[in-house]
């Protein structure tokens, strides 16, 4: 049994950890950006703007979603924005010929297969989850190429599931929350969830405590493949084209969305409001700049900045953290 | 003393307004090994840290080699000669093994390191531990006890006037704990003065001079080494006189819950029969590598067994995985905690409910309160104290750790449960608690308990009965009060 002053000790040191939040900081800044936004354009507060960022954001959004939950699990997924890339190519060719189901269906095989490609890769053959998806992001950017010969393939008659607008709120924005509520449920509720913690805290632990950790690494890995597919085939309607270069970067947006909402990248920290905070932060941002008329390569280098703030608040918060320790 | 290397004079120091050490003094002659004793958290860490210009102190003065000095960093120690060696490894596990023995300190000529000097150098000093170990050899590769040895290698190497060793034995051999021992001889012969901090009291008489021990942050007994009794120690260290090593009572049931025949695992283990009963606690004996930990790890899965087979409650069982032996109601605490038992980042509840969260709701649901709830009761039960179940475990002591560890298996109801060295790394007081913890729990449960353990006082105070291992082989059974000490050593060399 520890002593009583160890005790004290270790409990002072835990209040001082427990003050902040970890996304408050992130939180202040879109608050600061948001206040900074309104007074400099007069369209910024309006509610349409505020469609437009989350339309913006829904395609990210979903991505954003098993992205998280395989960050908190300590792996990555680069290859989300290839594999939107190449589902766009697929869905625009298949809608042509065979029509929107078979089309998504094809979309929807193409996720299932892509995750299992990943998670074959990272825990079976045992490559390390960066290089896996980096491998398979290379790859399939050149199929997105070859598909449609480096051109743009234009798709007839599906722009409904881009651009619907049931109750005023656009499609795309629906089911962004939709796949959210869920993502938040699974990693706080479920076995699945709290399981993902535990291997990103302690894989080898998780292994001997019996928790079958390639499993739901694989199907996680399954489940950011099919996000690509879907988020792929939304943008691929709400542009009508299936356009290999469309989903460019996506996986640096997506990254910095999760890493900003304060997920670990060592795993076992994370949460899927902390990211859906994030990725407000990115769109907020990228909004505002193109309210301000500020040349859209400039957003690039802001999201450049951002990766770099977010990773450096994660890396002194470890070491703060093991300082305290 | 005209050869005081070291003399610290009521250091007082506080964190974050909590004092610690409350005017603690200690000395060190030339030549002398000096062993600090104390519970954890009782000082020994922040008082040679503050040695080694880690930590400053809030009051008191530092003399070294008659000098007494204003302030004491880590650049300054160093080069007064003072060495730590801790009980983490502090090397580069991806280099040779000459290179870490020299690490930073590598010979070279310009700006080129001297590989063949330094090859040679590095076996001069390894021939001098009388160490086999090739220089060549990727440090990684080693064993925790081989490199252990190259961080005192590497301290040699320097000019070493004062060393701390932080518990260097507690990965170690004991081939290679008589070897760091005679080591430590030589040293002495040759002027350096020695502090050796340790949880093993037996090591004291073998190794030093004097004894010091702290508790609570005071310094509360100095003594000749040789004069010290064992009871002495341990009374002063906890503050009361101690119990005297009683064997527990000894459960008396026949209904098997494992059964082990003939088995075999490589060269690690051959040939092991044994039986373990419902609410019985059975203890593998042996040293490090005898095959005792091994066994536990067969059994769960995580080694392959190459002979004989294994029954669970009659049933032949072969374990394939982890996952697999925890679904049979199996239990096992590994030894390395940081490395393979707890999810440092994650709460004390999430850490203990792991193993039950099917148990906790359904459809694959987790109720965070069920949790919560489990938490609180084992917190009671087990004594455990901590801020609440929302408390990163890392933050935790060793001994609060481990009980957290040990409630994890029996929340999930286990039938049979595996602990590898359960108090490695635990104080004294918390160790009789969770002695006492697991036999009320076997009792109550008649859960089957299997122990591999290195520590012979581990083996009286928690055993019913003790198989006595060496080399992979069971040499002896001892059964009720004929489990002594003085046996378990006789039997195990």
């Amino acid at each position: 049994m520890s002593n009583r002053k160890d005790t004290e000790l270790e409990q002072e040191q835990a209040k001082s950890r427990r003050r902040i939040p970890d996304v408050a900081p992130l939180l202040g800044f879109l608050v600061l950006l948001t206040v900074f936004f309104t007074f400099t354009s007069p369209y910024f507060l309006d509610p349409d703007n505020f469609k437009n960022i989350f339309v913006a954001l829904a395609v990210t959004g979903i991505i954003c979603v098993p992205g998280t939950m395989l960050m908190i699990a300590g792996q990555v997924d680069l290859s989300v924005g290839s594999a939107a890339a190449v589902s766009g190519m697929i869905l625009a060719n298949v809608v042509n010929d065979y029509g929107i189901t078979t089309g998504l269906l094809a979309v929807f095989a193409f996720g299932l297969v892509l995750g299992i490609v990943n998670g074959f890769f990272v825990t079976v053959v045992g490559v390390n989850s960066l290089i896996t998806t980096l491998g398979t992001l290379a790859t399939l950017y050149g199929i997105a190429l070859l598909i449609g010969n480096g051109q743009t393939l234009m798709m007839k008659n599906f722009e409904w599931l881009g651009t619907a607008q049931p109750a005023g709120i656009p499609l795309p924005i629906f089911i962004f929350f939709f796949i959210a509520i869920i993502g938040i449920i699974t990693l706080r509720r479920t076995r699945f969830g709290r399981s993902l913690y535990a291997i990103g805290s302690n894989p080898n632990a998780a292994r001997v405590v019996g928790i079958r950790s390639n499993r739901i690494l694989f199907a996680s890995f399954i489940l950011s493949g099919l996000s690509s597919a879907l988020a792929g085939a939304i943008l691929t309607s709400q542009l009508s084209a299936g356009d290999p270069n469309a989903a460019r970067g996506l996986e640096l947006e997506v990254i910095t969305a999760i890493v900003l909402g304060g997920a670990s990248l060592a795993g076992g920290r994370g949460t899927m409001w902390g990211t859906i905070i994030g990725l407000t932060t990115i769109g907020v941002l990228n909004n505002g700049l193109i309210l301000l008329d500020v040349p859209t390569f400039w957003q690039r280098v802001a999201q450049g900045l951002m990766l770099i703030l977010a990773v450096s608040f994660d890396a002194t918060r470890e070491r703060l953290a093991s300082k305290r320790r | 003393m005209s050869n005081e290397l070291v003399s610290l004079q009521g250091i007082h120091k506080s964190f974050s307004g909590v004092e610690v050490l409350h005017g603690v003094d200690l000395t060190l002659g030339a030549g002398e090994v000096l062993a600090l004793l104390g519970e954890n958290g009782a000082g020994k860490s922040t008082l040679v840290k503050i040695l080694a210009g880690d930590i400053e102190p809030t009051s008191g003065s530092i003399e070294i080699k008659g000098t007494k000095l204003a302030k004491l960093d880590v650049y300054q120690a160093r080069q007064l000669g003072i060495r730590m060696i801790f009980q983490e490894l502090n090397d580069a596990p991806a280099l040779t093994v000459a290179e870490n023995i020299f690490l930073g300190q590598w010979p070279h000529s310009g700006p080129f390191v001297g590989w063949s000097e330094m090859a040679k150098k590095a076996q001069e000093v390894l021939d001098r531990l009388e160490v086999d170990i090739p220089v060549d050899a990727i440090a990684g590769q080693l064993r925790v006890g081989e490199r252990q040895l190259l961080e005192i290698a590497r301290a040699l190497t320097q000019d070493t006037k004062v060393l701390v060793l932080d518990e260097p034995t507690a990965a170690l051999s004991n081939v290679e704990v008589e070897r760091l021992f005679s080591v430590m001889d030589q040293l002495r012969a040759e002027g350096v003065g020695m502090i050796y901090i340790t949880h093993r009291l037996d090591e004291v008489a073998r190794v030093a001079d004097r004894v010091q021990v702290l508790r609570d942050g005071s310094s509360v007994l100095t003594v000749d080494a040789k004069k010290a009794s064992r009871e002495d120690l341990v009374s002063a260290m906890l503050g009361h006189a101690s119990e005297k090593n009683v064997r527990p009572q000894l459960h008396d049931t026949s209904e098997p819950a494992l059964k082990v025949s003939g088995l075999t695992s490589f060269a690690e283990f051959t040939n092991v029969n044994f039986t373990v009963n419902k609410g019985e606690v059975l203890a593998l004996f042996g040293k490090i590598g005898s095959g005792t930990a091994e066994i536990c790890e067969s059994l769960f899965g995580l080694r392959p067994i190459t002979g004989g087979n294994v029954e669970i409650f009659g049933k032949v069982y072969k374990a394939k995985s982890a996952a697999d032996s925890a679904d049979q109601a199996i239990g096992y605490l590994p030894a390395d905690r940081q490395r393979l038992g707890s999810f440092p980042v994650r709460s004390v509840a999430e850490n203990l409910a792991v193993r039950s969260w099917q148990k906790m709701g359904r459809f694959g649901f987790v109720n965070r309160l069920l949790e919560h709830q489990a938490f609180s009761r084992w917190a009671d039960a087990l004594r455990i104290v901590s801020r609440g179940s929302t408390q990163t475990i890392s933050t935790l002591s060793g001994g609060n750790q481990q009980k957290v560890l040990l409630a994890r298996w029996f929340e999930a109801q286990v039938k049979i449960l595996l602990l590898v060295e359960p108090t490695r790394g635990v104080d004294v007081g918390a160790r009789r608690d969770i002695y006492e913890i697991i036999r009320e729990q076997a009792q109550s449960s008649g859960m089957a308990v299997l122990v591999a353990t290195s520590d012979y006082e581990e083996v009286v105070l928690l055993a019913d009965r003790a198989l006595v291992l060496s080399r992979g082989e069971v040499v002896s059974e001892l059964t009720g009060n004929s489990v002594e000490a003085s046996k378990l050593i006789a039997a195990s060399s």
